[in-house]
Parts: structure tokens; sequence; C-alpha cells
């Protein structure tokens, strides 16, 4: 039973990061229907450069990832103007194949710059809990507060300000929020700039409890995608559930299984939600 | 262009390709144009789900792997003759298709796309990680040539299996000429236009996106299978999520839902980086870019672009 909780305590540090994830795309999927599969890999980059700034230039962690945080929000911003907003009218299809190619560039860029080696962002938090029988880890306790406190900021920012309210509205009605003087042309590029800094975070926390490897980005973009499947697409809440589903099943699956084949089994878990309820667990019917 | 030059085009085309292992003396560029002429079914294939029907499925590598390990294992624990294993390993492939195409159908636009890569994914996992069936890392060796030495015609000749590709490559993008000039063909166009409209007239759209799926991963199969035994020996590593998004690529270069289009396309994926000798990770930063740009100032292709040319060329005189 002790292994059992350990296992969901695992899966709640994992899915975490599947969380910060799929909340940056859902924002951006959400608002502007774009799937912005470039995210994995530019938050990513967020988390080798937090890992360069700590072990190369000797910031001191919190300090590094404000700066990785803060160029995130430009990287956005850049994202935005120079890559979909050229492509907003066309088709679908071609905002997508955009994301495809700048998953690949953003990919050649983190190599190049960073190497093939695998990296592991330095903390001094080797401290462990122990409650029951069960360990967690300081630096996973911190990375489930932090989480959670992330997507309590994103909700009531979404929510109670002028922004979010602006957010909504061109999501909801893109006419009706220009004729109400919503400025609809820098909407994008705050949500961009909003969804890349939560990825940052997402990659800080894989180069924190995990580590960052070359290709590891698609991977884990295409979990963030499967928890807003599973969890219902553009919505905060599902993105939310399906992440943390994903994260303990994924766990489960490792410790009873076979952790070869944990990614194979969450992937599984999304095929069977799609057959049963194609809207996602708390997705709207449609 | 008009219908005669269109088809004089064409038949140059066809005579270049069927002259080009007599006018190359390099043996290196005839192993480039027999990987070239594979790439061209496979990009067809993905151009009949992504160019006409519009639906773009990053699992084509995938499908790729399985058809290539199907056959050689049917080769090697069967018995089965190579001729018969090319032919069923489509077939095996379709099945897989059938499989994930029903879940994946379920969603649209980008979610399909990141159903089919998950679905890339676990392909990819599966085939490095099973290695009682496909020795994982390690890979299959000894695949066999079709044919046997009693036969006129020798496949371990690279000159014969160039043929043998080119008239399968010729036949598949022939297939698809067909299909898209059929009825169902028109269906698949018109679930790209408006699938809502589709439904609305009384037809089961996702019969056809399902066939479409299906069909294009029965090209990857085979080209798969074809691939396995020219190469005699295949390590399921290459059938990552990368080869997928090579085979987006060929289509979006050469033009999407244009049956010249993958042909060029998959010559210029297989050409291009061997002219352009950067490493692994420049090579990603400049197709990637090349795809961005090509979507934005180019999403009709190289073949979009001739048309236009051509057709400015002709209101001028």
């Amino acid at each position: 039973m002790i292994e059992f909780f350990q296992q969901i305590i695992n899966g709640l540090a994992i899915g975490g990061i599947y969380v910060l994830i799929a909340l940056g795309l859902t924002t951006v999927f959400g608002i502007l229907g774009i799937a912005h599969f470039a995210h994995g890999s530019v938050s990513m980059f967020g988390g080798y450069l937090t890992f360069v700034l700590v072990s190369v230039q000797g910031f001191p962690l919190l300090l590094a990832i404000l700066v990785a945080i803060v160029v995130g929000l430009g990287l956005g911003v850049l994202i935005e103007l120079l890559a979909y907003r050229p492509v907003r009218k066309a088709s679908h299809i071609n905002a997508f194949i955009v994301a495809l190619g700048l998953t690949m560039m953003v990919e050649g860029i983190n190599l190049e710059l960073f190497g093939h080696e695998q990296v592991v962002i330095p903390t001094n938090m080797s401290h462990v809990f122990n409650i029951g029988g069960v360990t967690i880890p300081e630096l996973r306790l911190y990375a489930i507060i932090a989480a959670v406190g992330l997507i309590i900021a994103m909700t009531i920012f979404v929510a109670k300000t002028k922004t979010g309210q602006a957010i909504r509205a061109v999501a909801e009605n893109r006419d009706a929020a220009i004729l109400m003087g919503v400025n609809v042309n820098t909407i994008p590029l705050v949500v961009f700039a909003i969804s890349t800094a939560l990825g940052v975070c997402a990659g800080v926390r894989v180069g924190s409890l995990l580590a960052i490897a070359p290709g590891q980005g698609e991977g884990l973009v295409v979990i963030g995608f499967a928890a807003l499947i599973l969890g219902g697409l553009g919505s905060i809440p599902g993105a939310v559930v399906g992440g943390m589903v994903l994260g303990v099943t994924e766990a489960l699956a490792a410790g009873y299984i076979s952790s070869a084949y944990k990614d194979v089994i969450a992937f599984a878990v999304m095929i069977l939600v799609l057959l049963v309820r194609p809207e996602g667990l708390l997705g709207k019917a449609r | 262009m008009t219908f005669r030059i269109k088809y004089i085009v064409y038949a140059a085309a066809v005579a270049l390709l069927i002259a080009l292992p007599q006018i190359i003396t390099v043996k290196y560029y005839l192993h480039l144009s027999i990987l070239a002429l594979i790439w061209v079914i496979m990009a067809q294939g993905q151009n009949l789900i992504q160019g006409y029907t519009g639906y773009v499925s990053i699992v084509g590598a995938g499908f790729m792997g399985i058809g290539a390990i199907s056959t050689a294992l049917m080769g090697i624990h069967f018995d089965l003759p190579v001729w018969l294993t090319i032919i069923l390993a489509p077939c095996v492939t379709a099945l897989f298709a059938l499989a994930a195409g029903y879940p994946s159908l379920r969603v649209k636009g980008h979610y399909f796309a990141i159903v089919t890569l998950a679905f890339n994914l676990v392909i990819f996992i599966v085939l490095m990680h099973w290695a009682s069936l496909t020795q994982g890392e390690a890979g299959i060796t000894g695949i066999p040539k079709p044919a046997g030495r009693d036969f006129i015609v020798n496949f371990r000749d690279r000159e014969v299996y160039y043929y043998f590709v080119f008239i399968v490559a010729a036949l598949a993008t022939t297939l698809a000429a067909l299909l898209v000039r059929s009825r169902v063909g028109k269906t698949m166009m018109a679930i790209k236009q408006n699938e809502d409209l589709v439904g609305a007239i009384g037809v089961a759209a996702w019969k056809y996106k399902l066939f479409a799926f299906v069909i294009s991963a029965m090209y990857a199969g085979l080209a798969g299978a074809i691939y396995a035994h020219y190469q005699s020996f295949i390590n399921p590593e290459i059938f990552g999520v990368a080869q997928s998004l090579d085979a987006i690529l060929a289509v979006i270069v050469g033009g999407s839902g244009t049956i010249p289009g993958p042909v060029i396309g998959a010559f210029v994926v297989v050409f291009l980086p061997e002219y352009l000798r950067f490493d692994d990770s420049f090579r990603l930063i400049l197709y990637g870019l090349m795809l961005v740009l090509l979507t934005i100032f180019m999403p009709r292709g190289i073949v979009g672009v001739t048309q236009d040319l051509w057709a400015g060329l002709r209101s001028k005189r």
C-alpha cells in the first residue's frame, strides 16, 4: 500500500509537469485555435537556459528562473509575430505545418546551443520528507506547490483581470470583441507570451526533477496534447485533470508494469477515452 | 497548364526516370535515386490523406516500419516467398491502420495530427523495445532480395532494383491519380473543403476518412517493405517521428493536393540533405525554416509556383 501511495506521489510530481505544458497549450488552442506543437521544444529551451545560467554563469536558482521566464515572454511574442501571424488567415493545416517547422527549428537550435548531453539543473535541495512511510523529496514537494500556485494564478488571471476578460472575449467571438474595442492584434501576443512563460516553468521543472535531453520537448508536447484531449479541449480544469491522470497512470505503469512502456500505456488511456468520450473527461458534449 | 503540355511534361519526366540509371555514373547517386523512388510511394500515400483529405497524419514512418518489419518477419518465420511478403506487408499495415484510424478520426484537425503522432511514438517504442520480435536496436539482418538466382534478372543488381522500384512507384502514382479522379477521391476533397457539408448531404464522411487513412498507410507499408528488401537490413530507429515529418515536408515542398507534387517532393527530400552536408542539428534548423517559409510564402509548393508562372507567361503573350 505504501508502494502504491509512493507511486501516486511520484505521479503527481510528473503530472504537474504535464499540467504546466498542457496549460500553455490549452490557452493557445482555446483562444487562437492553434495547435502550438513547438511548445515542448520551446519549454526545453527555457530549461536549458536556466541550466546554463545556474551552472555556467553562477546565477542563483530563483534569479535564473526569473530571467528564463522573461526570455520566455519575449520568445512567445516573437513566435507569434514571425511564425503564426502570417498564416492566421490561412487554413488550420498551414498553422500546424508552421508549428512542425518551428519544432524542428527549435530542436535544432537547442542542439546547436546546448549540445547532445542530457543536463540536470543543480539545486541544493536534498531534504526528504517522510510522511507515514511515504517519502517526498523536498524538491518534488516544492514543484507540486509551485504548479498549484501557477494554476491558481492562471485561473485568476483569465477570470478576473481586464486582459483576461479581453482574452476570453476573443476566444468567444472575435468579431464581437473587435466591436467592443478589444485590440485583437495584441491579444495573441499576450497569449503566446504567457503560454511560453508557463512552458519555461515546465522546462525548469523537467530540468530539476528529471533531466533535459534532445528530443524530449517533442515527447512532452505530445503528452501535453494527450492531456488536453483526455481532459477536454480548451479548458483549464480539463488540462489539470488530463495532466494529472496521465502523470499518475504513467507512474503506476512504470512502477507495476514496465518503465519502457510507460508512454504506451499513457497513450492507450488517451485512446480509450477518445473511444468512449471523444469530447474528453471534462469537455462539453458536441 | 494546357492539357497537351501537361502530358508532354509527364512523358518527359517518365522518360528521364527510365533513362536515369544510364545517365548516372556515380553508384551512390543510383542508390539515392532508388531511395527517392521509395519516397515517391511514401509521399503519394501521405498526399492522399494530407493533401486531398486535409488531415495531417504524422504516423507515416510508423506504418513504414510496420511494413518493413512484417515483410522481414514473414520471410524469416513462415518462409514465405519475397514477392508474397511484399504484397502481404501493406495488408498487415492496413490492419494496424484500421485499428489506429478508428479512434484517431474521432477528433478533427490538429488533434487528429497529435493522436496519429502518439501512434507513431507507440509504434516506435514497441519496435525498439520488443527485442524478441524485432531484434530492437540491433536490427534485422539478411533480409533477402526478391526473386531467385534462376531468373533472368538479378535483383542484387542495383540497376535492376531501380527499375523494379520505378515500376512500383509509377503504379502507385497512377493508382493515386485514378483514385483522386474517382467519386471516392472527389468525396475526400469535399471533406477537405467542408466536412460538415459532406455530412449534411448524407455522406458518411468517416468512412471516406478511414479509407484515405488506411490507403495512405498501405502506401507507407509498401514503401517500408521495398525499403527493407533493398537494404537487406532494418533498424527500427529510422521509423521515428522525424521520418514522418520528412514525408509531410515532401508533400508540402512538391505541392500538396497534386499528383506530380509528391514525386518532386520525394526527390527534394532525399537529395537535398546530400547537397547540404551540415551536421544534424543545423539540418533540423534549415528544414524547419524551410517548412515555415514555404508554408507562409509558397503554400502550394513547387507545382503551384510552376503553375502560377506558366499562367503568368501565357497571359502576357
